[in-house]
C-alpha cells in the first residue's frame, strides 16, 4: 500500500520537474541571444573564459551582467559597480516580498536554491495561489527555475566560444525576443480592469522614466503600477476578483499567468501531489 | 581582482532575491499587502518591455513603420486571442523580422 502511493507520488514528482522544464522553454529559448552577448561581450572585453562563465554561474542576472561587463572594461569605481548593480536588482526584493509568506515555510536549502533562481522569468511562473506550497509544486518551481539556469549558462557558454565570430548582436534587434516573451505572459494574465490599469499605469510611467533616464524606471514604474491596480480595487466585480487572485481557478496552472498550457497534466499533478 | 568583483556582485544579485523570503526577518503581510504585492507580476514584467517597444537609447520612437510597434501590436492580439507563448512569440518575430528586412528600417 505505502509502496503504491510512494510510486504514484514519485511519478507526480516526475511530471512537476518535466513541466516546470517545459513550461520555461519559450523563455529560455528567447533569452539566447542575451546569453550569447553575455558571454562574446565578456570575452571581447578582456575576461577569462572561467571568468566569463562564472559570472552567468553565480551572479546569473541579464542587465546586469551586461552593465557589470562594461563598467568593469572601463574600470569603473568599486562604489558605482555596486550601486549601479543593486539598483538593476532591486526589483528582484518585490519578488521575493511577494513569495515571502510561501518560501518562507520551506526548508532552508529548497527555499535559497529557489531564491537563488528567482529571475523575472521565474517569478512569472510563480504566482499560482498554491505555488510552492505542496512538494509537487516545489519540484515544478526549481525544475523551472534550474532550467531556465542551465540554459541561460549554456548560452554564455556559446558566446564565450563563439563571440569573436559574432556579428554586433546588440544592433540586431534581438531585445524584441524578451519583450514578445513578457507580452505573451502578460496580456493573458490581464483578467479584471484593476489589473489592466495597473498595467497601463505602470507600462506609461516605465516609458516616461526611460525617456528621463531614471535610473530605478523598473521599480518605481511597478509601484506605481502596483498601486493604481490597488486603489481600483472595488472596479472589479466578484467573479474577476475570485479569478484575480492569483489567477488561477484552482486546478487551471502551475502559474499565474493564465497560460494555460497542459492544464490537464496539472491537474493530474495536483490531485496525485495531495495522495 | 575580477574574481573577487564577480563574487562580490553574485552576493548582492543574490541578496536582492533571498532577503525578503528570510523567516526570521519580522515582517508580516496582511491580506491588504498580499493584493497589492499581487499586481507586481504583470507590472514588472511591462516595465521591461514598454520601453523595448517604444524606445531606442532613451528616445521615443513611435513611428507607422517602427517592426517594433508592429510586432508588439501583433504580439498583444495574439496573446489575447490565442494565449500561447508559443504561438505569440511567432507571430510577433515573423512580422517583426519581415518589417526589418522588408521595410529597410
Amino acid at each position: 500500500m505505502s509502496l503504491a502511493i510512494k510510486t504514484t507520488e514519485q511519478r507526480a514528482l516526475k511530471l512537476a520537474i518535466i513541466k516546470g522544464a517545459v513550461d520555461l522553454m519559450p523563455l529560455n529559448l528567447a533569452v539566447l541571444p542575451w546569453g550569447v552577448l553575455v558571454g562574446s561581450l565578456a570575452i571581447q572585453q578582456g575576461f577569462s573564459v572561467f571568468e566569463a562563465q562564472l559570472m552567468s554561474a553565480l551572479v546569473y542576472a541579464g542587465a546586469a551582467q551586461l552593465v557589470a561587463i562594461e563598467l568593469m572594461s572601463n574600470n569603473a569605481s568599486i562604489l558605482t559597480l555596486i550601486a549601479t548593480i543593486f539598483v538593476i536588482s532591486s526589483r528582484h526584493f518585490l519578488y521575493g516580498l511577494t513569495l515571502r509568506n510561501k518560501l518562507k515555510l520551506l526548508p532552508a536549502k529548497t527555499r535559497i536554491a529557489t531564491a537563488f533562481v528567482l529571475t523575472d522569468e521565474l517569478f512569472a511562473y510563480s504566482g499560482h495561489k498554491r505555488a510552492y506550497m505542496t512538494k509537487v509544486r516545489i519540484y515544478y518551481g526549481l525544475s523551472a527555475g534550474f532550467s531556465f539556469y542551465i540554459a541561460w549558462n549554456c548560452w554564455t557558454f556559446i558566446g564565450i566560444v563563439a563571440g569573436s565570430f559574432l556579428p554586433d548582436l546588440t544592433q540586431m534587434g534581438l531585445d524584441f525576443a524578451i519583450a514578445v516573451t513578457f507580452i505573451a505572459l502578460v496580456i493573458p494574465s490581464i483578467k479584471s480592469v484593476s489589473i489592466l490599469i495597473a498595467v497601463l499605469s505602470s507600462a506609461i510611467t516605465a516609458l516616461v522614466l526611460h525617456l528621463y533616464s531614471v535610473e530605478l524606471e523598473l521599480i518605481i514604474a511597478a509601484f506605481v503600477g502596483m498601486s493604481a491596480g490597488y486603489l481600483s480595487k472595488g472596479l472589479d466585480n466578484t467573479s474577476s476578483n475570485k479569478d484575480f487572485d492569483h489567477k488561477g481557478s484552482d486546478d487551471k496552472c502551475c502559474e499565474n499567468t493564465g497560460i494555460d498550457s497542459k492544464g490537464s497534466d496539472c491537474k493530474d499533478i495536483a490531485k496525485e501531489a495531495s495522495l | 581582482m575580477t574574481l573577487l568583483t564577480i563574487l562580490l556582485l553574485a552576493v548582492i544579485t543574490f541578496t536582492t532575491r533571498y532577503l525578503f523570503t528570510h523567516p526570521t526577518l519580522p515582517i508580516t503581510l496582511n491580506a491588504n499587502a498580499q493584493k497589492f504585492l499581487s499586481y507586481s507580476a504583470p507590472c514588472v514584467l511591462t516595465a521591461i518591455w514598454v520601453p523595448i517597444i517604444f524606445a531606442k537609447d532613451h528616445q521615443l520612437v513611435v513611428d507607422a513603420a517602427s517592426p517594433y510597434i508592429w510586432g508588439a501590436a501583433i504580439a498583444i492580439v495574439a496573446a489575447k486571442y490565442t494565449k500561447s507563448i508559443y504561438f505569440t512569440a511567432i507571430a510577433g518575430g515573423v512580422v517583426f523580422v519581415a518589417l526589418r528586412i522588408f521595410s529597410s528600417y
